[in-house]
């Protein structure tokens, strides 16, 4: 077939609640895959991102590594969909935002209770490095369309992907889908 | 009181002077938007949801606190007020750090709820994400500065109907901050009763009971009016 289109989700900084909420369209999986290919998931064994008709992103821009994806991310989707609160409005992953980062990072590493003293923040050149804030997708890049709520609804997520895939736009407004938290 | 006309959104309605753009509205069941307003309470314009254009007058007008006048033609959703109440939304939720999910009033926050009424998908603005205090110094109950969207429905019905006025507010611009007593922890208030009025009135998770977790509030802002209408009751007798 033609026309198929391509598929592809992403997981940034979040919780991965908002794929799971996707795997929660069960067998309605195969009506989309009727209509299109995932070509670049979690759940797909795929290295390099392809060029996509539609990216789903989950979670905010974190870090380094998440900043250099999103903008790839970008460069080879024709439609970018910030998926979930965490890339709509940085949601739980920004509450760091109000500490410094270094702050935040002694919190976990160095001051916790459970390091009976010691213990240092990570800081070996192969890990990612974290931004001074947590911010949406849509501060670094453009984005065309949101699904927000965390995480969103299944029946949500069906409705947005069927609607792109069979070139209308979905409006969750009229359709009852805004959902925040 | 003398009979008057107004025209809202091309309807005919006899009303009386002595009432407010927004009561008109309410009694006829025209929709609007409001945050600040609080049933019974004293009305200050402070959340600029309920603006409506009125014929003659270039700014827009709050409906809580503007009188109706005879033969006032008033439209109150059109696109322009539309623009502006998403607008106004938005800011509400940059300015603060409100995590719809973690928020003990999530599903039944009245932030969200006008969210979802005004169409807001995403915020078009930057967060700000203020550094805010949680008080958890009362023994019952919280005040989260975070969720707090400066309505002042506490600070009015603290005043107005407990009497004891332990809420004020302190600050202006964006570092404005609801304040108990004289900007001292709520634990140590010599003049909050503990009623938890100021719970009931709160529109969004900002002042909850500690007994909650999250998800769980149950907040009814109608029994505030049901208070004043049995005090009147009373003092009848």
């Amino acid at each position: 077939m033609k026309n198929r289109k391509k598929i592809a989700t992403v997981w940034l900084g979040g919780c991965s609640g908002c794929h799971m909420s996707f795997l929660d369209i069960d067998e309605r999986i195969l009506d989309i895959i009727q209509l299109a290919d995932i070509v670049k998931s979690p759940i797909v064994d795929q290295k390099e991102f392809p060029y996509v008709d539609l990216a789903l992103v989950e979670g905010s821009v974190t870090c380094d590594e998440h900043l250099a994806e999103i903008k790839n991310i970008r460069a080879k989707s024709k439609m970018l969909i910030a998926f979930g609160d965490c890339a709509v409005m940085t949601n739980v992953t920004g509450m760091r935002n109000y500490f410094p980062l270094n702050e935040v990072l002694d919190t976990s590493y160095v001051n916790a209770i459970s390091n009976d003293e010691g213990g240092e923040s990570p800081s070996h050149p192969c890990l990612m490095k974290l931004n001074d804030k947590a911010v949406p997708l849509q501060e670094v890049v453009t984005v065309d369309f949101v699904i927000p709520g965390c995480p969103p609804d299944a029946d949500t997520i069906f409705y947005v992907l069927q609607e792109f895939l069979n070139d209308r736009t979905p409006n969750l407004s009229t359709a009852h889908k805004l959902k925040y938290g | 009181m003398n009979t008057i006309h107004v025209n809202i959104n091309n309807i005919e309605i006899p009303t009386t002077a002595d009432k407010t753009i927004l009561d008109v509205c309410r009694e006829h069941k025209i929709d609007i938007p409001t945050m600040c307003h609080l049933k019974g309470l004293s009305d200050v314009g402070a959340c600029r949801l309920c603006i409506v254009e009125i014929e003659g007058m270039n700014k827009l007008q709050s409906a809580c606190t503007t009188k109706v006048a005879d033969h006032m033609i008033i439209q109150t959703n059109t696109d322009r007020i539309k623009k502006y109440r998403r607008i106004t939304t938005e800011l509400f939720f940059a300015e603060r750090n409100h995590v719809c999910s973690v928020c003990v009033a999530n599903g039944k926050c009245e932030l969200q709820n006008l969210g979802y009424q005004v169409e807001m998908d995403h915020v078009r603005y930057p967060f700000l994400f203020p550094q805010c205090e949680v008080d958890t110094s009362h023994p019952w109950y919280v005040m989260d500065h975070n969720r707090c969207i400066m309505c002042t429905r506490c600070v009015r019905v603290c005043q107005e109907v407990e009497g004891a006025h332990n809420w004020d507010v302190m600050n202006r611009g964006h570092a404005v901050r609801i304040i108990s007593d004289f900007n001292t922890p709520w634990g140590e208030s010599t003049t909050c009763t503990s009623c938890g009025k100021c719970l009931h009135a709160c529109p969004t998770g900002a002042i909850w009971p500690k007994a909650i977790v999250q998800g769980q509030l149950e907040k009814k802002p109608e029994i505030i009016e049901e208070l004043i209408e049995k005090r009147k009751m009373h003092d009848g007798f």
